[in-house]
């Protein structure tokens, strides 16, 4: 057995003071992501899930699987930045939004069929998602990015 | 006598959750790994069925964990955002205060202000 703390499904939930709407653009267009997700620009379209750096690299470039906006969005996921990353199995990460009372939303990430990618659930896990979700509730509840 | 009658925040659900050492225990061993049954987790502690499934459902309630139904049974996994947000909110606002009156310190001593 490996001692990677990396599981081959890993979930991650949060509630955000956002619309269904607000968290669907978060998530889908790369003038929002780039503000929270290590800085990548990020286009989802209902074909195509497209992550490029500032400068233009491709980081991630895969096939979308559901788009229902703006309840559930999944994707493929590779990471494209690092050769080792980019040489694992493509895995899987499910988006989902359930408005709840309030003006409050339930955001759910779960990222599965990590089997074949034990180098990218290493690296999700721990302070990957958890970073990338909780700059996206700070952002989207005060307007600012939680790192300056 | 003071009464609060605020809505208790998420905070406080994480921190009272937190604040056990049989809930720190299941999340440490959801840490390792991660989708397991009540059989599971029950096997692993010294505790009827009846209490861990009480500490789960505090767990639940703080979001620390999550279920998911796979066929016939149900899956823990772990949710490590909330304390994720009590890092940010907490622990990083006072170790940033720390680190910035040391770099003060320094600045005055080194004679560079």
């Amino acid at each position: 057995m490996t001692t990677t703390v990396g599981q081959t499904t890993q979930v991650y939930q949060v509630f955000i003071k956002a619309s269904a709407e607000q968290i669907w653009d978060a998530i889908t267009r790369p003038e929002w992501t780039a503000r929270y997700f290590h800085g990548a620009r990020i286009t989802v379209t209902p074909e195509h899930y497209d992550s490029r750096s500032a400068d233009g690299d491709v980081w991630g470039d895969s096939a979308v699987e559901v788009f229902d906006p703006p309840r559930k969005l999944v994707h493929g996921w590779r990471s494209l930045y690092d050769p080792e990353l980019a040489a694992e199995d493509e895995s899987r990460v499910t988006w989902e939004i359930d408005e709840e009372e309030n003006g409050v939303c339930l955001l759910t990430v779960t990222h599965d069929r990590l089997e074949g990618a034990p180098k990218t659930a290493a690296g999700v896990s721990g302070t990957g998602w958890t970073g990338v979700i909780s700059a996206l509730k700070t952002l989207l509840e005060t307007g600012a990015p939680l790192y300056r | 006598m003071v009464t609060y009658d605020h809505r208790v925040t998420d905070d406080d659900l994480v921190f009272k959750a937190l604040a056990d050492p049989t809930r720190r225990h299941l999340l440490d061993r959801l840490f390792e790994r991660d989708g397991r049954t009540l059989t599971e987790l029950e096997s692993e502690l010294e505790m009827t069925r009846f209490g861990v499934m009480k500490h789960l459902r505090v767990l639940e309630d703080a979001g620390l964990v999550v279920t998911r139904r796979q066929g016939r049974e149900k899956l823990h996994f772990l949710n490590p955002v909330p304390i994720r947000l009590i890092h940010d909110r907490w622990i990083d606002k006072y170790a940033e205060r720390r680190v910035s009156a040391l770099s003060e310190l320094k600045t005055r001593l080194e004679g560079r202000r």
